[in-house]
């Protein structure tokens, strides 16, 4: 809005702010443009959420809906017990969410600066491990879980009970074991001077006081992409909360999604209604995240 | 003799720093890998038998047509859309980085196709490339060009594929580039500056050097993302049309899961693992300063 | 510095309040593992007060299909008090019942896609239901054989049906009527209706005459009368009958231009240019009356029997049934369950009316409920000849693999009838071979 207003009075303003006015013009079409290709898919997503069955298949394909109805929204809440699943599906995102973020920093911290034996040698290996298609892995984790000592009646070997099945860190754990999030933090670490690790040292600073309190404010970009994803990828995994976890009140939100299609059917007014309320919490997440975006990292602080 | 104890404390804090990570690591990935390798020399069918096999399911591999024709499909996939990821999400996290008013709107606008859902996404794009009704098809009879059936045609279908991929995976690209972007420090900036360097100077001399870790970052997972590619595949063209989309995870799948051969499966896997480790070492000889491992 | 500190706070005391309450969670747990041995386990506890015993349904119908499940398994409490059957949903099913066979758990009975069976039975994850039969005295002439040969592997039954289906000829009645047309009884007649039915603005397809596509070649073949797989395990579709159903697409394609590839990408669920008369004519199944009626609010449609090829009528029956896993804790139960479904005609028909399926039971069928439904009939008449796909574990993943691809090529004009059909034989042959049970 505050663009037209400037386009307006263009006329008035000296050739050198006419031509900043000209390349913002540009640079917003150009925003604007790529923001609707985006966000196209998501807007049908919405439209259909809002529009009567009818309305749903037509070709061409309508944009706007001849009549507004919140009915979807109903059915979906009312046919799957939404509220006890965005609390489930909330506790395992944001339980991956800190353990991501702390072993993650701390491992990528280690890689990054620290010297130790074997730190080539661990790092490939866990690179090597994401190349191998989780397809094949997921049968092999499920037994080691099931086996897991001590939990769910197992015995110190292991074996009589069923380990962490049915149980939160059943899908917690094995979702924090982060290679993801050690390989990101350590990229991030790589880029930060050495400097400041060795005055530090020289002044006497614990190692880990080095890291908690010098590296890793510098980092806060990445810890926010970090927790973006993690989140993300906890609130939207299906498949294994569906095998480990056997009781239907620890249902996860993904697993309520699946519940407006059966017998080939789907029932897309409250499959979309579902799916829109149930990406609001990434999206929020995702805007509060950004602040750490926007300052430009304090390396002022810092001597060159 | 002080550096020695230096040493000694500095890596036994490292092995502290990493020992939760690497308990994790352990037990839920390198006993489960070992398990799946174990695997792959078995006929495994999950429900009632394992027994030791040799390398037949590795022998049978060399002939399986559609192991290789979604290996080359694959191969396609990742030599287009790797390089192309990476320009696109370093591109737009530039646009998105400038100190303008609305950014932060427009960030949150192009990180939705990560948060959309899969289902009206695939609906959108089958939509937007369908050859009558489909707006690409549109848009190009504006300028005499009579569009192709996209996803329907062997000759364009993966490249639909590649397109629809580099759309859903840039936003998350976008903001690992934008968290990049905050670390490179003003002042190298306004020394450059100082030196007469234009804006392409300046991101060619400042901004892309300080990026190598994290396009190394970037290029590595997508080199992953890419040859363990399902998912798309799967929903928009079922690996049609001829083959022309099927791809290796999905094949994997497949025999595992709905044919019950894990065994073989795990085999096809952990050829496709090599291929990727192969394929990162290239990417690392080409990011030198960005990896260090 | 000071709000990093905060923030760290912070974050170790979410982590802290998430550790505590997945804690709950797994004491909770705990409780619940115990709860679900003692469902797979129920003749050595009573969970409630009436003494009932517990059978664990599973199946992957969430939303209103779980809806209707619950229903039945409703009735079945009320109508006796020896079982109380619960549903349980499982999104993914099959994924579920593979891992939980390996450590132990297991429903006592099963919704069950039934052309799985000749994957599953010969692994001995199902049980037999043989015993249970003979000793009821259940009469197998009631259910339609072709399900029941779906639902067996070698000389034993594994379950009992509890829908069918087939495809039949769905047609666009106003469509119909303002070209003055029948519906199409044999491929002459289709081929004609549907070239006075297609509309093309230059080179644009405006309206499909007929929708047709790869993933259907077996009703053409049977249609032509082929066999998809021969008695000696090979495929048997580079043949006479093989040439013939092709040369049908290649005129409908090439000649009368009825369709174009690609054409119905993006039309919501593919087949629903349908629903919006982009499309005069298709082959479908009954599952899909509810949602033509529901989405097409100016649609008027039929739904008639299938056209006749050169081999006669042929349509493939498919559907659902219910089986029990062999290591369910409560056989009895289950089965108890399962006749009560099955082989009683009045809930059989209770099943068909609450969730719109045709039941396995053929006298379920003689009810005004079906006789007297117009979309419903032309289903049965259609059942009485329609044939199951080979019973080959390998058949589903050679169909995708081997046929179709070679017929897409064929249908993108990449590769002629010959050749498509020699390729799918041989690369089909090798699939049906590797896939074979040993």
């Amino acid at each position: 809005m505050k663009q037209l207003n400037v386009v307006v009075n263009a006329t008035h303003i000296p050739r050198l702010a006419r031509k900043k006015v000209v390349t913002n013009l540009l640079f917003y079409s150009v925003c604007v443009l790529i923001a609707i290709m985006m966000t196209l898919p998501f807007i049908w997503s919405f439209l259909t959420s809002i529009r009567p069955d009818r309305e749903i298949f037509q070709i061409p394909m309508q944009w706007i809906p001849s009549q507004l109805t919140i009915e979807h929204y109903r059915e979906a809440f009312t046919l799957v017990p939404f509220g006890r699943f965005f609390y489930n599906s909330f506790v395992i995102a944001l339980a991956g969410v800190c353990l991501n973020l702390l072993f993650g920093s701390l491992g990528g911290y280690a890689f990054a600066k620290l010297r130790f034996r074997g730190r080539t040698f661990l790092f490939r290996m866990l690179l090597m491990a994401m190349m191998i298609p989780p397809v094949v892995v997921f049968i092999p984790q499920y037994i080691v879980l099931v086996h897991v000592p001590l939990f769910g009646g197992n015995s110190i070997l292991g074996t009589g009970g069923y380990g962490l099945l049915n149980s939160f860190w059943g899908v917690i754990l094995p979702g924090a074991s982060g290679t993801f999030a050690i390989f990101l933090m350590r990229q991030f670490f790589m880029s930060l001077p050495n400097d400041l690790m060795e005055a530090a040292r020289i002044e006497g600073c614990g190692e880990f006081r080095i890291y908690w309190q010098l590296y890793l404010p510098l980092t806060k970009p990445a810890l926010a992409t970090l927790a973006i994803f993690t989140f993300q990828a906890g609130w939207n995994n299906f498949l294994w909360p569906l095998i480990i976890l056997n009781d239907p009140n620890k249902a996860t939100v993904q697993m309520g999604l699946q519940a407006f299609s059966y017998n080939r059917n789907t029932d897309f007014g409250p499959l979309m209604a579902a799916s829109c309320a149930v990406m609001i919490p990434i999206v929020l997440i995702f805007i509060y995240l950004q602040k750490y975006f926007m300052q430009g990292i304090a390396f002022s602080g810092i001597k060159e | 003799m002080a550096a020695g104890r230096v040493g000694k404390h500095e890596s036994r804090m490292a092995y502290l720093f990493i020992s939760p990570a690497m308990f994790l690591f352990f037990v839920f990935m390198v006993v489960p890998v070992g398990m799946a390798l174990f695997i792959s020399f078995t006929n495994y069918d999950v429900l009632s038998r394992s027994d030791w096999i040799g390398l037949a399911n590795y022998e049978r591999l060399i002939g399986d047509y559609i192991f290789w024709v979604s290996f080359k499909n694959v191969l396609i996939f990742t030599v287009i859309y790797v390089p192309a990821i990476v320009i696109l999400s370093c591109l737009i996290a530039l646009l998105v980085n400038q100190k303008k008013p609305g950014m932060k709107f427009f960030r949150t606008m192009y990180y939705m196709p990560t948060v959309t859902s899969a289902v009206a996404a695939s609906t959108v794009w089958l939509w937007l490339l369908n050859p009558e009704y489909g707006l690409v098809n549109e848009l190009l009879s504006y300028i005499g060009i009579v569009g192709p059936a996209w996803l329907a045609q062997t000759n364009t279908a993966l490249l639909s594929i590649v397109v629809i991929t580099l759309w859903m995976t840039v936003g998350s690209n976008m903001i690992i580039y934008l968290a990049g972007l905050q670390g490179v420090p003003d002042h190298l900036y306004e020394s450059a500056k100082i030196d007469g360097a234009n804006k392409v100077q300046r991101f060619y001399y400042v901004t892309w050097p300080m990026l190598k870790p994290v396009t190394f970052f970037v290029s590595t997972m997508s080199i992953i993302m890419a040859l363990q590619l399902f998912d798309q595949a799967y929903v928009l063209t079922q690996g049609g049309p001829a083959n022309s989309t099927k791809t290796v995870v999905y094949h994997i799948y497949n025999m595992g899961f709905n044919q019950l051969q894990m065994g073989y499966a795990s085999a096809q896997a952990f050829i496709l693992a090599i291929v990727l480790v192969v394929f990162t070492f290239v990417n690392l000889k080409m990011n030198r300063d960005g990896a260090n491992i | 510095m000071q709000k990093v500190k905060r923030l760290s706070v912070l974050c170790i005391l979410v982590l802290f309040v998430t550790v505590v309450s997945a804690c709950g969670g797994n004491n909770g747990s705990t409780g619940n593992t115990n709860n679900s041995e003692d469902s797979s386990n129920p003749s050595t506890e009573n969970t409630t007060g009436a003494e009932k015993t517990k059978v664990t349904f599973w199946g992957d119908w969430g939303g209103e299909g779980a809806k209707q499940f619950e229903t039945m398994a409703d009735a079945f409490n009320a109508s006796q008090d020896k079982y109380e059957v619960e549903y349980v949903v499982q999104e993914d099913m099959i994924t579920k019942f593979l891992t939980s066979s390996r450590s132990g758990q297991a429903p006592d009975i099963m919704f069950w896609d039934r052309w799985r069976t000749s994957l599953y039975a010969p692994k001995g994850v199902l049980h037999p239901i043989d015993d249970f039969v003979t000793e009821d005295g259940i009469d197998q002439n009631d259910f339609y054989e072709e399900a029941l040969k779906e639902l067996s592997y070698k000389d034993s039954l594994y379950g009992l049906p509890i829908t069918v289906d087939a495809r039949a000829l769905f047609y666009n009645k106003t469509l119909f009527e303002e070209k003055g047309l029948t519906p199409p009884t044999t491929w002459e007649e289709l081929r004609h209706a549907a070239r006075e039915l297609t509309v093309w603005d230059g080179d644009k397809l405006e309206r499909a005459g007929f929708s047709f596509g790869p993933w259907e070649y077996n009703m053409y073949h049977w249609q032509a009368g082929g066999e998809m797989i021969t008695e000696d395990g090979q495929t048997g579709f580079n043949t006479e009958a093989g040439k013939q159903a092709l040369q049908l697409w290649d005129q409908l394609l090439n000649e009368d231009k009825v369709y174009k590839l690609g054409f119905e990408q993006g039309m919501g669920e593919g087949t629903d240019a349908f629903v919006t008369g982009k499309v005069a004519m298709l082959n479908t199944g009954p599952w899909m009356i509810s949602t033509y009626k529901k989405y097409g609010d100016e649609l008027d449609f039929g739904v008639v029997d299938m056209p006749a090829g050169p081999g006669g009528k042929a349509s493939v029956m498919g559907g659902f049934g219910l089986v029990i896993p062999e290591a369910s804790q409560e056989k009895e139960g289950a089965w108890a369950f399962l006749k009560w479904w099955t082989a009683n005609p009045e809930n059989a028909l209770l099943w068909a009316k609450t969730s719109f399926n045709i039941p396995g039971n053929k006298k379920a069928e003689e009810d005004p409920f079906f006789q007297e439904d117009p979309y419903l009939k032309p289903f049965l008449d259609i059942l009485d000849y329609a044939q199951i796909r080979p019973r080959h574990p390998g058949y589903s993943i050679m169909e995708t693999d081997a046929l179709i691809p070679n017929l897409e090529l064929f249908l993108n004009g990449d590769q002629s009838i010959e050749d498509a059909l020699e390729k799918a034989e041989k690369q089909g042959n090798d699939i049906l071979k590797n896939n074979q049970l040993e």
